[in-house]
């Protein structure tokens, strides 16, 4: 599909590039401007402002009443544990849809993905009082613990995640384990060395969608966690605009600048998995 | 299978980290609170353990969701003994069951009006830390050193400023919040009271003769180009920061960004109209205690006796100015002009009403106020409209 | 090996399922106690009968969806059915223990000043003593009146006295403790200085199940979630009750909800289906190049165009507000510098709608890159290698190969997509809040509501404060909707259907 280009042909989708990201980058360049801007406003008048500071940046870092270095490391060490734990999961249900025939299959995938779309509006209450009444028997996984949080966040292993893994394994050719069988490999074992490796692009896709669901995710987690020590980076960015006319922009825009950080990492990170594997011919059938 | 041992051992590590959770303890208290009250209670409770050895544990949360979560969270018996909190959410802590009366040792160092917001149904539920009420912050270099007197002056400057691309007046669009005022300068109210003051959501005076003549002045203000149209808060404060606003009506949390952006300004009450103030809502914010608390004599003892003094309630001041509802601190307060003004404009002030019922009220009128705003309606049919679909969604609710 | 490892995981599960069911027993929860023992019973069935060993690997996350999905679902159908909302958020012990513990300070009363002793056993003792000096000696429930050198007070003077300090940090203990002054007084701890007389105000029948008034004698019956009195007035706080299907009565029997319904249904309709649509397209588009080897820089644009789903959408929604905004908003005065006119974004309901599509355009089109991206893995460049044989231009490739694959994964995904836009109140919220309003409508309803933000202003917007009863009965009957919705679709598009695999 793809070939080398002809210098125009290159310039002609550097083009298309720069269009989508001046449509990308331009409201993030008004969050940026805004972390640099002292006069605490989201409607600059311009993009540059007019005395920009590192003020904002400077509080993010030294502020004692808001520890936000702690919490970014709490939503990091939340999502990533979170995302294994999905990906995991969820791979272990498309593996069971995409190659066993069973009954209740297409019921299951169905139900999954329906159940997702309920609108969640009580969500709050009940699994507040859910994880108040595990917290009672198991008090390491009760409200105000970041194992309780994740422990909800699993909840959505299925749905969505397992049908895009599902559609992933479904093109994955079966003669590879088949022939791993007539060797003696159990399906585990050609679940976990086989169909594993050579799904990567899509365990890398669930992994960051996954990650950046969980540490965006601030309603669950306010109710849950009550102190400000495992507060999440989306909790406690809320304790600056909690005010209606007296919300606090500037800083408000800084953290949420370097906040965005870690997910950009992590994307830069999975990029080789995102786009590697099956492209050229790692499975020859 | 060596990753999937180093996973589990993740896994069992993070499972265990098993730290006391916060909750209502007794002999111990916890307290609810915004970002900042939050560092000034802290201090408060350091004190408190060095008299009494008993521990107060500050739990900082936005100020909205203090409310929303006690109803989650205190009836579990995992909440707060005290709460930071606003005197509109009365009504519903109280019907609900959430919050308690509270003991004031000596009312008489108190505001009567900071008080009586935090009253329901005879008793004082809370006790207030500060009043506060929207007036007009105005630049002094196009409305003079003494603002405006009347509508009729500021309609007398629009015209004048007009003509240069300014406006005589800027308010965010559509609040009804801070729109109240049109509503009340001719007799126009939110619920009716009865002979022993109490509200009756059944009797909605916003479309009243005076409320729709108060309307229509604000729509006339629009159309003479008198005061900017369909501005949000952030469009207004940047109209008035840049210098292109005589008058600003808002509350005392603009003044920071006004005099960050170094306009020589002033706080007044609401101009008059036909020779009659406009009043705006008067709000209170204070201390309550939960009905789930097991600790409400100490509460009680650590309100009346730590945070109802002299010192904790010009810490309060200090951290986020606001009209002080404690009257001993009164006089520092008073030497900064710009708390007399919000002062003389909260004793103006008509009490936002507690009533669950309020929150029937607020979109529908929003909705009127935009229709007038977007030219899409008069004033007149607008907020009639607004009030009967009022009144139906009380009704069908079981008044 | 494997069948050591399967024994000692089904015997640690068993031993778990075991604790948790003990404890549930002590606690009387007796149907999460028959829902424990059916769990158990399937994960050993699961693990035991070599024909059901699928399931195994559906096991964990199918406990999770249920433990945390499936569980608010059944909650919300619950709560459906109860009067829970502003006024009926306790349960009725909660109300009752309430009433019981209230008392009204007697008006004009005497203020006792106390001491406070404790004996020996740690039982405290109090001396009482009123304005005129008289004294009484307080102590497990009984007063006694002191005469003069009353052996009693040599007693107390032998027991440890309790500093200020010490009262404060017995507060609580203090204060249960309740003395019978006369018939009807308790003597009871009003602050850290004084004891006054109280009348208790209710007393609970438990027998007959009533609440009665002790001044008055009226007496209350519970009835639909509150204490009645016999003229018709209720006490507050009310309790939770269960109301039958009143909810669901209401919502449709309302005039409200008949108002405006069908032209919020077509917008929710087309909102949905745009929303999925552009973030598709575009996202498809946009993985298309960036998937392409030979295209320069493609790891920084990739890097770059996942940004603004790196970015909060609650803050995004509020820079693009500003950015929307008609005076001072930047696009506007792109606008007015280049076609010399302006957009009225959200006060116009066409261009409020289209401002909304825009927003949801810009939040969603990294998600849809994404997933597109790791799609295209799956299609091996073999095909792509035949179909150049074959002479096939870019757009036949795109349109027999690339696209037919893709769909495979993506398909029930786009499905998911439309129906929770159908249901995204966030973004609407976020950016709109339904607005702008319609002229004249018989319900506070907006150009840009969506079937649910509509829906919700029922119960969030009560006269009664919040309704959750009534939330809880319109999600239901939503959820029927979108559920049938979804089904018609994948019925349609046939992604239940099994897929070729090996295509």
């Amino acid at each position: 599909m793809y070939r080398r280009h002809t210098f125009f042909r290159g310039l002609w989708r550097h083009a298309i590039m720069l269009v989508f990201l001046v449509f990308a980058l331009f409201p993030i360049l008004w969050v940026i401007s805004a972390s640099f801007n002292p006069a605490n406003t989201l409607v600059g008048q311009s993009l540059i402002p007019r005395n920009a500071s590192l003020a904002n940046y400077i509080e993010v870092f030294t502020s004692e009443q808001y520890p936000i270095a702690l919490w970014i490391k709490n939503s990091v060490v939340i999502g990533l544990i979170t995302s294994t734990l999905v990906v995991v999961m969820t791979s272990l249900a498309a593996y069971a849809f995409s190659r066993f025939r069973f009954k209740g299959r297409r019921e299951g995938l169905f139900a999954s993905l329906l159940v997702q779309v309920f609108p969640q509006m009580l969500a709050a209450v009940s699994i507040y009082l859910l994880i108040l009444s595990i917290g009672k028997l198991i008090p390491s996984l009760g409200i105000n613990t970041h194992a309780g949080l994740i422990m909800i966040y699993l909840g959505g292993a299925m749905g969505v995640n397992a049908w895009l893994m599902k559609g992933y394994f479904d093109t994955i050719p079966t003669s590879l384990e088949e022939s791993a069988m007539i060797d003696g490999a159990s399906p585990f074992q050609a679940y976990y060395m086989i169909i594993l490796p050579l799904a990567r692009p899509i365990l890398a896709v669930i992994f960051l969608l996954q990650f950046i669901g969980t540490y965006s995710e601030f309603i669950l987690a306010s109710v849950l966690i009550s102190s400000s020590d495992k507060y999440t980076l989306a909790v406690g960015l809320q304790l600056f605009i909690q005010d209606q006319y007296a919300s606090r922009w500037g800083v408000f825009a800084a953290a949420s600048v370097l906040g965005a950080l870690p997910i950009v990492l992590l994307f830069m990170f999975l990029q080789k998995y995102l786009v590697s594997g099956l492209t050229s011919g790692a499975v020859k059938g | 299978m060596k990753r999937v041992t180093t996973m589990l051992v993740v896994l069992v590590l993070a499972l265990s980290i098993s730290l006391p959770v916060m909750a209502s303890v007794p002999g111990e208290l916890l307290i609810w609170s915004d970002g900042e009250r939050a560092p000034i209670l802290n201090e408060v409770a350091k004190q408190f353990v060095i008299e009494y050895g008993v521990t107060v544990r500050i739990q900082e949360l936005p100020f909205g969701d203090i409310r929303d979560n006690l109803a989650i969270v205190a009836p579990t018996g995992e909440g707060p003994d005290l709460i930071v909190g606003a005197h509109d959410w009365l009504g519903q802590l109280v019907t609900d069951g959430l919050i308690d009366p509270i003991d004031v040792d000596d009312e008489s160092l108190f505001l009567e009006s900071g008080l009586e917001a935090f009253t329901w149904g005879g008793q004082r539920y809370g006790i207030p830390y500060a009043i506060e009420a929207i007036g007009l912050i105005y630049n002094k270099d196009l409305a003079g050193e003494d603002g405006f007197q009347s509508f009729e002056e500021m309609i007398e400057l629009g015209t004048k400023l007009r003509d240069e691309g300014k406006y005589a007046l800027v308010m965010p669009q559509p609040d009804p919040y801070h729109t109240f005022p049109f509503f009340s300068i001719l007799g126009g109210y939110v619920f009716g009271m009865d002979a022993d003051g109490v509200l009756d959501p059944l009797d909605v005076g916003l479309a009243n003769d005076g409320a729709v003549e108060g309307f229509e002045l604000f729509e006339y203000l629009m159309d003479e180009r008198i005061m900017a149209r369909a501005t949000p808060y952030d469009t207004m404060m940047s109209l008035f920061q840049n210098g292109n606003a005589a008058g600003m009506i808002t509350g005392p949390w603009a003044f920071n960004d006004v005099r960050s952006a170094g306009i020589d300004y002033g706080f007044q009450q609401i101009p008059s109209y036909k020779g009659q103030y406009g009043r705006p809502f008067l709000g209170a914010q204070g201390f309550m205690m939960s009905a789930f608390s097991e600790n409400k004599m100490l509460a009680n003892l650590f309100l009346n006796e730590f945070v109802a003094t002299k010192d904790t309630m010009l810490a309060i001041y200090e951290g986020d100015p606001r009209p002080t509802a404690f009257l001993p601190a009164a006089d520092i307060i008073n030497e900064d002009p710009d708390m007399r003004g919000v002062m003389e404009s909260a004793a103006e002030g008509i009490p936002m009403p507690a009533i669950p019922a309020m929150n029937a009220v607020w979109t529908a009128w929003s909705d009127a106020l935009e229709l007038v705003i977007n030219q899409q309606s008069a004033p007149r049919p607008a907020i009639e409209n607004a009030v009967q679909l009022i009144i139906q969604t009380i009704e069908d609710s079981g008044y | 090996m494997g069948k050591i490892i399967k024994g000692a995981f089904l015997g640690i599960v068993n031993v778990v399922f075991i604790w948790i069911a003990l404890y549930l027993l002590g606690a009387e929860a007796y149907l999460v106690f028959v829902l424990l023992l059916l769990g158990a019973l399937l994960t050993n069935v699961i693990f035991l009968l070599p024909r059901a060993y699928p399931y195994r690997y559906l096991l964990p996350a199918a406990f999770f969806m249920v433990l945390l999905v499936v569980y608010p679902i059944v909650y919300t159908v619950y709560i459906s059915i109860t009067n829970y909302g502003t006024g009926n958020i306790l349960n009725k012990e909660q109300v009752v223990a309430q009433f019981e513990s209230k008392y009204t300070l007697e008006p004009n009363s005497d203020s006792f000043a106390f001491q406070t002793y404790r004996d020996p056993q740690g039982d405290l003792w109090f001396l009482f003593t009123d304005s005129l000096g008289g004294q009484l000696v307080g102590h497990d429930g009984e007063l006694t009146h002191l005469r003069e050198d009353d052996p009693l007070l040599r007693q107390l003077a032998g027991y440890t006295e309790l500093s200020r300090v010490d009262l404060v940090r017995a507060t609580n203990e203090l204060s249960s403790q309740s003395f019978a002054y006369d018939d009807t007084h308790e003597l009871r701890m009003r602050n850290i200085n004084a004891f006054n007389l109280y009348l208790q105000q209710y007393s609970y029948d438990r027998e007959r199940d009533v609440l009665l008034e002790v001044q008055t004698g009226i007496v209350y019956t519970p009835e639909d979630g509150y204490f009645r009195a016999p003229d018709g007035t209720h006490l507050t706080p009310g309790f939770r009750a269960v109301v039958g299907f009143g909810n669901f009565r209401r919502l449709f029997g309302n005039p409200q909800i008949t108002g405006p319904f069908v032209s919020v249904f077509i917008w929710t309709i087309q909102w949905a289906l745009l929303s999925v649509g552009t973030t598709f397209v575009v996202g498809l588009f946009l993985a298309i190049l960036l998937n392409d080897p030979y295209l320069r820089l493609r790891k920084v644009y990739r890097s770059l165009l996942i940004l603004p789903y790196a970015i909060p959408a609650f803050i995004s929604a509020l820079i693009w507000r500003g950015l929307f905004n008609t005076d001072l908003g930047i696009i506007n005065q792109i606008l007015q510098a280049t076609i010399g006119s302006s957009v009225p974004w959200l006060q116009d309901p066409f261009w409020a709608k289209v401002a909304l599509i825009i927003l949801n355009l810009w939040l969603g089109f990294p998600y849809m890159m994404i997933i597109c991206l790791g799609a295209l893995q799956s299609i091996s460049a073999e095909m792509y290698e035949a179909a150049v044989v074959d002479g096939a231009t870019a757009w036949q490739q795109f349109r027999h190969i690339t696209l037919p694959l893709l769909m495979v994964s993506v398909a029930p995904l786009l499905i998911s997509s439309f129906s929770f836009n159908f249901n995204n109140f966030s973004v609407i919220y976020l950016l709109t809040r339904g607005r702008p309003p319609i002229v004249g409508a018989q319900t506070p309803a907006g150009h840009t509501d969506i079937l649910i933000s509509y829906t919700y202003r029922l119960a969030f917007e009560s006269g009664r404060g919040i309704d959750y009863g009534l939330a809880s009965a319109v999600t239901l009957v939503i959820f029927l909707i979108t559920g049938a919705i979804t089904f018609f679709n994948f019925r349609f598009t046939g992604a239940l259907e099994d897929v070729n695999k090996n295509v």
